[in-house]
């Protein structure tokens, strides 16, 4: 059922969904209304506009059933494990064991906004003395504390070293607090010093062959507790196997991402693209429906720019932009200010690299790992960012701060002095906390100067 | 054929009248804002026309900017502060490449091209430090006008140093200088350069000349002079500063119908 691209309120949606059982359109185990989801909670979903596709709804039913989904998975006697600090490689790991579910309790950051600060998550944060100097993500300490957003995992596993510093404080509370924590050691990605082998690693960047294996040998050991876990056998041919699957996942987001960010017309909004993208580090707890979900999605796109319809204006500024926003109406706000997404640098964009399959699966995964833009300089994630500017034709970059996010602070600067000096295309750097609502007119005005200021630069 | 520019900004309502043929300002005003902004637009709008004695209908587009554009129920459209200043600075001083806008609220930095286009603009209008708002509170504070501020730093021999980047903060640093006995004077002067290295955290590197300096805070004399230190580079005050995001949006208008 396709009918003309447009975005839809909430509201509008329960009716079309009417339509689509009318007309016995087949849904998931997790499908229905999405009005459904407000009841649980989730206030926010009142304030977005969501594509009208079939393919989206199916997106976003999969996203808002993941604790549902998980709850059912531990009832089937699947083991769980939490991957936090991760963005794409333990998942791969925890996939390739039968029986295993990897979830990632880290997402819970977008529950205040979800739910508008009504699960009171962060309060529960302050009171630990996480308070809100540390990124949205510290409701993850909330969420573990009362149960009531994901079933509490048997085995957590994280990231520690290059990583954030104000996440690795908020996961070494969550230790204190009784949820015992496996770390593993990513070191900061540096360039080979003369001497030193220097490898090549998925995305571009190099490091040297002592980090790889240094990081292999941490993945080593989170092999060995997942076996121990699930009492299970890792073997190198079902890593490899949860290697090529995972890889699947990757090439659909390729396609997915090449397609939308360069089409005429716009053929899927932002804020579904931000969801979908986000599948590639965690799957959403199904790995395989996850592959099901981006299909869809992907012939929904296809069959839109076959057609030649699409969303927004023709003539939209092009924007990249860089860091995921705590608000999901941002996404919404910026297309109504004129502009669609054309590129992403979500924090996670070696996960949307394959994996090699060419290589043993531990090396290629601790290559994977070092990949990870966040691990490395500013300046290697600037070129990244180029990279994909010049790739995608974008117009001007948005680099969006998460607030108390310890890699925001220098970072965005740097990026855009960067990217300014290399391509000569505006930068506008905004700060987006878990509601935007007292500050939208502001956001709106320097998203609608950027949009201005691209329509300007195209005349000649 | 006429074009009118609103510039509904969070302390003032600015409006210039243009012609479009010549390009040339026909009127401008100016009023207070208030909770009742459209109202107090439209009152501003016709006082304007009445005394140029202009007829409404000779109006052919009105284009509203600043904080409160949305509210502005006469106007045809919309454009940002940004994009207005830039225009209307440009037209005020044709090589001006870096604008400083301090207005009540806020304040911006634009960097333009060599062509007048905006290359990209940085923001503050979520702290009070760094915008109009903090020389209002000082006055207050010190009991002046806000217009008396410029000739008190101007005898300032010794501006004391404000620490506090929070205008809350810096209203009780203030108190404790009053207490210990610092020059009103060297308290006001200290205020300007605490403004000026605010925006200067704005700007990160040096900026390309000729800087512009626009907005009702640029009509406080020793304001530029602050911004100058800050900076280590000149700064020249936009002729009728407080008008050039409205003069912007009315050559913008006009643009639109031409």
């Amino acid at each position: 059922m396709r009918d003309v691209p447009r975005q839809i309120t909430l509201q509008q949606w329960d009716q079309r969904y009417e339509q689509m059982q009318k007309a016995r359109i087949a849904q998931p185990s997790y499908g229905g209304r999405l009005s459904r989801h407000v009841e649980d909670g989730d206030e926010r979903l009142l304030k977005l506009r969501y594509d009208n596709s079939a393919a989206a709804l199916r997106l976003w039913n999969f996203l808002l059933t993941e604790e549902d989904r998980l709850r059912e998975a531990r009832d089937r006697g699947k083991k769980i494990v939490g991957t936090m600090k991760d963005l794409g490689t333990v998942p791969v790991m925890a996939y390739s064991l039968d029986d295993v579910v990897a979830f990632y309790p880290d997402g819970a950051w977008w529950i205040p906004c979800v739910m508008e600060l009504n699960a009171g998550l962060l309060s529960i944060a302050d009171s630990l003395g996480i308070d809100e100097s540390f990124c949205p993500v510290r409701a993850m300490l909330g969420a573990f504390l009362t149960g009531a957003h994901f079933p509490i995992p048997e085995l957590l596993i994280c990231s520690v070293g290059a990583t954030c510093d104000d996440f690795s404080a908020i996961a070494q509370r969550l230790d204190g607090l009784g949820y015992p924590i496996l770390w593993w050691e990513i070191p900061h990605r540096r360039q080979a010093e003369p001497g030193e082998e220097s490898v090549r690693l998925p995305g571009g960047f190099s490091a040297p062959r002592c980090q790889v294996e240094f990081v292999k040998s941490q993945l080593q050991r989170v092999r060995k507790a997942l076996e121990e876990f699930a009492s299970q056998h890792l073997s190198d041919e079902k890593l490899s196997a949860g290697i090529r699957k995972a890889n699947q996942v990757r090439r659909l987001l390729a396609q997915l991402r090449r397609l939308v960010f360069t089409a005429r017309l716009c053929p899927m909004p932002a804020l579904e693209m931000l969801i979908a993208e986000m599948l590639a580090i965690h799957f959403c707890s199904d790995r395989d429906e996850t592959i099901t979900v981006l299909r869809e999605l992907l012939d929904e796109v296809k069959g839109r720019i076959k057609d030649g319809t699409g969303l927004l204006r023709d003539d939209a500024a092009r924007i990249f932009w860089v860091n995921p926003v705590a608000d999901l109406q941002v996404m919404n706000l910026l297309e109504d200010c004129g502009g669609r997404i054309c590129g992403t640098e979500y924090l996670f964009t070696h996960a949307l690299d394959a994996i090699p399959q060419d290589l043993p699966p531990m090396d290629a995964l601790a290559q994977m790992a070092l990949a990870d833009p966040m691990v490395g300089s500013s300046a290697d994630r600037a070129s990244r960012i180029c990279a994909e500017i010049r790739r995608f034709h974008a117009e001007a970059v948005v680099i969006s701060r998460i607030p108390g996010a310890s890699h925001c602070a220098l970072e965005g600067q740097v990026i855009g002095e960067i990217v300014q000096a290399e391509l000569d295309v505006p930068v506008l750097e905004i700060e987006v906390p878990s509601l935007t609502d007292s500050i939208t007119q502001a956001l709106r005005t320097r998203l609608e100067a950027l949009v201005e200021a691209v329509r300007e630069r195209r005349k000649k | 054929m006429i074009c009118a520019g609103i510039d509904a900004g969070s302390r003032t309502i600015k409006i210039v009248l243009v012609d479009a043929g010549s390009m040339g300002v026909i009127a401008k005003g100016l009023t207070d804002q208030g909770v009742a902004q459209d109202r107090l637009t439209s009152e501003l709008f016709d006082r304007l026309l009445k005394d140029s004695k202009i007829r409404k209908k000779d109006i052919r587009k009105i284009v509203a900017t600043g904080y409160g554009r949305n509210a502005v129920s006469i106007a045809d459209t919309t454009i940002t502060e940004i994009t207005c200043h830039a225009v209307g600075v440009r037209r005020l001083v044709p090589d001006a490449m870096t604008i400083i806008d301090i207005g009540g609220e806020d304040s911006k930095l634009i960097r333009l091209d060599r062509s007048g286009k905006v290359r990209d603009f940085a923001m503050n209008d979520r702290c009070a430090a760094g915008t109009g708002r903090f020389l209002e509170v000082v006055a207050r504070r010190l009991g002046v006008d806000v217009p008396r501020l410029g000739e008190m730093a101007a005898h300032s021999r010794n501006p004391a140093a404000i620490s506090s980047m929070c205008v809350v903060f810096a209203e009780t640093e203030i108190i404790g200088l009053l207490t210990a006995g610092t020059p009103v004077d060297d308290i006001v002067a200290g205020v300007q350069a605490a403004i000026a290295a605010r925006v200067m955290s704005m700007i990160g590197r040096k900026a390309d000349l000729p800087i512009i300096f626009t907005g009702g805070v640029a009509m406080i004399s020793g304001m530029d002079r602050a911004l100058e230190s800050a900076l280590g580079q000149k700064v020249t005050v936009a002729p009728d500063p407080q008008m050039t995001g409205a003069l912007g949006a009315a050559i913008l208008a006009c643009n639109q119908v031409a």
